[in-house]
Formats: structure tokens, C-alpha cells, sequence
């Protein structure tokens, strides 16, 4: 087995591949990338037995085989080539050499036949959405996922297509993000929880993408194919809970204001904190916000007044400071509303502008019931 | 007559000046050099003392003026107990690798039953061997051990090759080495005990032996039978695991009983404050509230209420109880109340999902799925 592949093309690859390794693996075998060469086609795989994901590459050769290739040593070792042809030859003792203008360089290699297989998917679904869109659905949910071994669904973000739209939502039962866009739509209803690590991976290999994806799934796997890549993922098992049943249908206090000028202000209010609740209390009455925060512990004080547009009954709520932060910043619109019924409900943070058509982001955050 | 003595195998680890020797590991210029932790202060005690300022006489429980006197070059080091509790921790870790009955005592000290244990290692000595190697690997600190067959020995044991040292107390030996053993290193006695023995003639187990159940249990009440026991190396005292905390309470006797509610008020005040510092030591909060009565007549009536959150701070208790006192009259005038607090959020407190509640009774809210 021999082939001829351009050295930068495959570091490329291999780099978005070896996202998926873990960095100590139970199966020694996974620590390897699988190369499979048929003629001019090369499939390289990489896997974490949850996730499988592979790519094509164009070599030159006109040879067949399988082999494991230690991932680490070959990433090392392509990164510091300058872009030239290098040759990779199976030998009969074991190992792999690899030829560049430089030097050789032999790395030793396990039997192809020793990587797990990727799993097939039986009876598929499938949808096709935009590369990029896929990408944004992503962002805008993921860092709501929970970490929660106990609800290992609530680890994951959960997609729900309809004949209508797509939607993503992702919560930890503080806070909650529900990403909808309509301009999608899929052939018929499905539901399936996506684990975190693979979405963190198409997250970073699709973003700016203008190609496009396509998604099948049956109920315990889900695949995703794009250009010369594809990925092959385990499902989370189980109900996602019924998360449309906790949203507020009545929020009869709404607060519009600057997304930056709160942002900054929550940020620089709960640097004064408590450091283990990071809860801050908003006070708002007429046209006015009144962002505060306190320390007991150190007598640490802070007190910030901001205008914003609100309609609605004078209220005073609390909130864990970082869950704002982290949802204003994913937030990339002017201006965001946040809406509310009483201090133990959860507040709806929305973008106001800068929503594509078809698009559209809810935010919960639960508050922090205050004491006096 | 002699009583079968019950074989089990006990294993008690001592980890070796442990506050000290944590402070000279993470920070390798107080190595080798006499350094006590705690305060210097006028009122500041010594919480422990590394073994290079034992050799001075310094002690654990020494006042900090005192150590001083005696070393001159005493280092004092201000206590960390996150640190301790992180590497208490560690060292638990370690002990569950063999057997499931552990009881700690301390941060630095636990009672192990390798009986039965997860290695299937017949030989306590050996495990014991195996348990101080892994401590040393993992945190680089020296433990004692002693393996005999019940707590009350190994207790004793772990002292005699410390530091960094063990001792096997093997079942045929126990009554010997109990015997010859100095009536001050029995554990439980101390000072008071050490002299009221000594006046009764009493210098060593073999002359503790020789007094008859009788003869003890008259001039020391309970604690006379429980030494005529332990001599025999009879100790039935089982290796209790660790559980988690179900309730909290405080009560007081008073002296006279009480009738007007004015003055059980200023009473439970205080007994509420005490709830509430031994819950934020234990960094719970409890949801439901109970008052506990006791009449003149000895007749006991609780009445309790369960509250919507947790709460712990003391005023919040006080107002709760308050409602709990005011809720019916009194039968008959009171000679003892208590407060306590069940229903706690141990839960939460071992996930760490939500912080514990602080001083006061913020809660973060979940969406409720």
C-alpha cells in the first residue's frame, strides 16, 4: 500500500478529524486515525466509539488497503512541513514511512481491521438545512446545555423538525434557549438530543459554510454528510423534557434596552457580588434600571442606573449575573427586551433587531429568589 | 470466665502531624524546620505541630505563647482547611479502594473493617501496608497504622511505631498487650481519668484487670464497665461508614421550669442561634421546623411545620419557631425546649448543582420540568 498526498491538504483533515479523539482512550486503537485507500480515494476516520467521522481525500495512487496510524505522532509531525508532496509506503516490517524532501520517517501502524466500525445508519430520515444556519443553531444553544450526569438528556441539545421549521433548544433548568428557524423545514416530524462534543465539532467545521448539510437520523443515531465529510453519532436516550410547557405565556412587564450598555453593566455589577451566588438585582421602575449587587462577606457594594423603555408594574428580580452574561453575549442584536411576570417566573431575554428572516431566538432565565 | 473474643480485623490510620505536614509539602521551605499550626497570638493555640517542633515539646493544644517559650525558631502557620479537606479527601478515596466500612474520626484519622474487603487480601497487615504506601504516593505523606481486632487497639497501636510506622496487635497477643499496656495510653482516659485510676492503685491494664465489674463499676459508673470490657479485649463497637445527616438539633434543660412564653421566647432565641451555627458548619439548610416541648410532668409534644425553601440563618428559624410556640397554649409550665431541623438539602449540598444557601435565603429557582 502506497500513496502520494499533498502535506498540507492532509493535515487539513486530519486536524478536524482528530477533534473527536479523547485524549486517554480506554481502546488504544482509538488513539489511531484509520486510513483506508481504494485507487485515488482516501478515507481517513477518526473516532470516540460515540462519534465516528471521516473524510475522502484525493491521493495519487492506484493501490488498495487499511491501516492505523498513531493520530498524535502524525499530527506532530505534519504540522511542522512546509506545503510538498509526501509519500506514505506500507513496509513488510510493521511500520509506515513516510517520505518528504527532508527525511523518512517510520511510524508504527495497527491492521485496519482493528478500528471499531462506524455505525450504519438503518432506515433513515433525512434533512437537508444550510451548512452555516447549522452552525448557528449551535452556538446560540450549546453553552445552555447542562453538565447534569443525573439528566443526560439535558446534556444535549435537542432537535425537533417539523414540516414547518427546525428548532433547537438546549437547557440546564436554569436557563433555557429555544433557536427556531422557519425558512427550514424538514420532510416530516422527528426529535432526537444531540450530544454536546460532535455539535462542538460541526460547530467549528461549518461555520461561514454556504454548503449544504444533510442530516439523517433514526432513533438511535444520527449522521451528518457534507462536501467529502461525514459523521456518524450516537443519540442521547431518552424524553427531552417538555420544555414549551415552562415558558411564561403571560409577561405583562417588558423591559427593552441597549444589549451592550446592560451587558457592561451586569458585568461590571456582579464583579461586586457574592462570589458563589454572582447574584445581582435588577429594580426597575418607570424609565429606569437599577442594576445592584452585594457581598456581605467583604462589604462589597455596587450600584449602576441605566434608562431603558418599560412598560409594566414596578419589580424587583434577582439573577445569577454570569447567566446573563453568557445569554447577552451569545445575543448579537442592538437591542434586547426581557420579559417578566413576577420575581419567581422565569425572565424572556429576546434580540429586539438583527434576526435573519425566518429566524428566532427565546431565552429563559430563571431567577434567584431574593430575601428581602 | 472469658467471653470469645468476636475476630474481626480493624484497621485504624493515623496520618503523622497531618495540618503540618500538609503546610511543609506545599511549601518545601518549612520542611525540616519546626513549625506549628495556628495562631501566635496571645489567645492563638496550637492546632498541630510538626515533629521537628515535638522534639522542642511543643503539642497540639499548646497555646501559641507557650510554644513560642519553648522554640524560639517556631514557625507559625496560619490553618487552611479547604486544603486539609481536599487531601482528607484524597486519603478517603484511597481507604474505599479496600473496604466500604470506613468511619472517619477526623480529617486525619479513620477506622477501617478490612474484614471482608475489595482485594480479597486476607492479611490486615499487609493491607494496612499497601493503604500507607498509597497515601505516600498519592500525597506525599507519611500515616501510621494499627491493625488489631477492634477499634479500641488499633486505636493504641497506631500510636506505638509512629511516625510513619505500623503495628499488628494479632488476636493471640491482645490480652497481653493490653496488659502491659500504661493505664494513660488506654484512649478515653485522660487527665481526670489518668488520676483517679492512679489513686485506686490502678497503673497498667494488669491492674485494671485485676479489679473485679463490680469494684469498677462503683467508684466509675459506665465508663467502669466499658474499661472491665476493653481490658478483656471485648469491644463490640462496629466500624460505623459514614451517613449523611438527616436532621440538626439543639435543646436546653432549664434549670427551673418555665411558664410564660416571654421567657421561652429569650430562651429559644438562643437555641436558635445555635441551630443555626451548627448548619452553617455543616453548610445545610433545613425546610421543615420542629419544636420540641417537654412539660413539667415530662409529657413531650412537637409540632412542626414544613416551609416552601430552606432556610438557616437564624432569624428566619426564630420567626418560624415563634409561629410553632404561639400556635396553641401551653398545658403545664416547660422544663425543656428544642428546635430542630429536618428535611436538609444534603442533596443539593453533594451535587454542588446549586450553591449551598449562604447567610441568607436566596435561592436560585429552577425551571420545573
Amino acid at each position: 500500500m502506497k500513496f502520494i498526498v499533498s502535506s498540507s491538504y492532509l493535515l487539513k483533515q486530519l486536524q478536524v478529524l482528530g477533534g473527536i479523539i479523547n485524549n486517554n482512550n480506554t481502546l488504544p486503537i482509538l488513539d489511531n486515525f484509520l486510513f483506508e485507500l481504494d485507487k485515488n480515494s482516501l478515507k481517513v476516520s477518526a473516532s470516540d466509539l460515540e462519534t465516528t467521522i471521516t473524510s475522502k481525500l484525493n491521493v495519487e495512487s492506484n493501490e488498495k488497503g487499511a491501516v492505523c496510524i498513531p493520530a498524535r505522532l502524525l499530527l506532530d509531525t505534519l504540522k511542522t512541513f512546509p506545503e510538498q508532496p509526501l509519500t506514505f509506503t506500507v513496509e513488510d516490517n510493521h511500520t509506515v514511512e513516510i517520505s518528504s524532501s527532508s527525511g523518512k520517517y517510520a511510524l508504527a501502524y495497527a491492521d485496519g481491521e482493528d478500528f471499531p466500525n462506524a455505525i450504519e445508519l438503518k432506515e433513515p430520515s433525512a434533512t437537508k438545512i444550510q451548512g452555516d444556519i447549522l452552525a448557528t443553531a449551535i452556538s446560540k444553544t450549546i453553552f445552555a446545555a447542562g453538565n447534569d450526569d443525573l439528566r443526560p438528556v439535558m446534556s444535549g441539545v435537542f432537535f425537533q423538525f417539523s414540516t414547518e421549521e427546525l428548532t433547537f433548544v438546549a437547557t440546564d433548568a436554569h436557563k433555557l434557549v429555544k433557536y427556531t428557524r422557519s425558512d427550514v423545514k424538514a420532510s416530516e416530524t422527528a426529535e432526537f438530543i444531540m450530544p454536546k462534543k460532535p455539535l462542538n465539532l460541526l460547530k467549528g467545521i461549518l461555520a461561514g459554510s454556504e454548503e449544504d448539510i444533510t442530516i439523517e437520523y433514526n432513533e438511535s443515531n444520527a449522521k451528518f454528510t457534507f462536501e467529502n465529510t461525514e459523521m456518524v453519532c450516537r443519540l442521547i436516550d431518552g424524553k427531552y423534557p417538555n420544555y414549551e410547557a415552562v415558558i411564561p405565556k403571560e409577561n405583562p412587564n417588558k423591559l427593552t434596552i441597549d444589549r451592550n450598555q446592560f451587558l457592561n453593566s451586569v458585568r461590571r455589577v456582579s464583579i461586586f457580588s457574592n462570589k458563589t451566588t454572582h447574584q445581582i438585582r435588577l429594580k426597575i421602575a418607570g424609565a429606569e434600571l437599577n442594576v445592584s449587587a452585594e457581598d456581605i462577606d467583604y462589604s462589597n457594594k455596587a450600584d449602576e442606573r441605566l434608562t431603558c423603555a418599560y412598560q409594566g408594574d414596578d419589580i424587583q428580580i434577582g439573577f445569577n449575573s454570569r447567566f446573563l452574561t453568557e445569554m447577552l453575549n451569545n445575543l448579537t442584536s442592538d437591542e434586547v427586551s426581557l420579559e417578566m411576570s413576577l420575581p419567581n417566573r422565569a425572565g424572556i431575554l429576546t434580540p429586539v433587531d438583527g434576526l435573519d428572516e425566518g429566524e428566532q431566538v427565546t431565552m429563559l432565565v430563571m431567577p434567584v429568589m431574593l430575601n428581602n | 470466665m472469658e467471653t470469645p473474643i468476636p475476630i474481626r480485623k480493624i484497621i485504624h490510620v493515623d496520618m503523622d502531624a497531618f495540618y503540618a505536614s500538609v503546610e511543609q509539602l506545599d511549601n518545601p521551605d518549612l520542611m525540616g524546620k519546626p513549625i506549628a499550626v495556628g495562631g501566635s497570638s496571645k489567645r492563638g493555640v496550637v492546632s498541630a505541630a510538626s515533629y521537628e517542633a515535638r522534639k522542642f515539646g511543643v503539642r497540639s493544644a499548646m497555646s501559641g505563647v507557650l510554644a513560642r517559650k519553648l522554640c524560639d525558631e517556631l514557625i507559625f502557620v496560619r490553618p487552611r482547611f479547604e486544603r486539609y479537606a481536599e487531601i482528607s479527601k484524597m486519603i478517603r478515596k484511597i481507604f474505599f479502594e479496600f473496604t466500604d466500612l470506613v468511619e472517619p474520626l477526623s480529617l486525619d484519622e479513620a477506622y477501617l473493617d478490612v474484614t471482608e474487603n475489595k482485594k480479597g487480601n486476607p492479611s490486615a497487615t499487609l493491607i494496612a501496608k499497601e493503604i500507607r504506601q498509597k497515601i505516600k504516593e498519592k500525597t506525599g505523606l507519611n500515616a501510621s497504622a494499627g491493625i488489631s481486632i477492634n477499634k479500641f487497639v488499633a486505636k493504641v497501636a497506631s500510636d506505638i511505631n509512629k511516625p510513619n510506622g505500623q503495628k499488628t496487635v494479632p488476636p493471640e497477643e491482645v490480652i497481653s498487650f493490653l496488659e502491659t499496656l500504661d493505664i494513660k495510653k488506654f484512649y478515653g482516659v485522660g487527665k481526670v481519668m489518668k488520676e483517679r485510676m492512679y489513686r485506686h492503685g490502678i497503673f497498667t491494664g494488669k491492674d485494671l484487670k485485676e479489679k473485679s465489674f463490680e469494684y469498677l463499676e462503683e467508684h466509675f459508673g459506665k465508663s467502669g464497665a466499658y474499661y472491665y470490657n476493653i481490658v478483656r479485649g471485648i469491644q463490640h463497637s462496629k466500624v460505623k461508614p459514614e451517613h449523611t445527616r438527616k436532621s440538626l438539633a439543639a435543646e436546653r434543660t432549664f434549670n427551673e421550669n418555665i411558664s410564660s412564653e416571654v421567657f421561652m421566647l429569650e430562651k429559644l432565641e438562643n437555641i436558635a442561634t445555635e441551630v443555626a451555627r451548627r448548619l452553617q458548619k455543616s453548610k445545610v439548610a433545613g425546610k421543615t421546623i420542629t419544636l420540641k416541648i417537654k412539660y413539667s410532668d415530662f409529657t413531650l409534644q412537637t409540632r412542626s411545620k414544613t416551609l416552601p425553601l430552606y432556610i438557616s440563618s437564624k432569624d428566619l428559624i426564630l420567626e418560624n419557631v415563634k409561629d410553632l410556640l404561639f400556635q396553641e397554649k401551653m398545658k403545664d409550665s416547660v422544663r425543656l425546649l428544642g428546635i430542630s431541623m429536618s428535611n436538609l438539602n444534603n442533596e443539593a449540598k453533594k451535587k454542588e448543582a446549586n450553591p449551598p444557601p449562604e447567610q441568607s435565603i436566596d435561592v436560585q429557582l429552577k425551571l420545573d420540568f
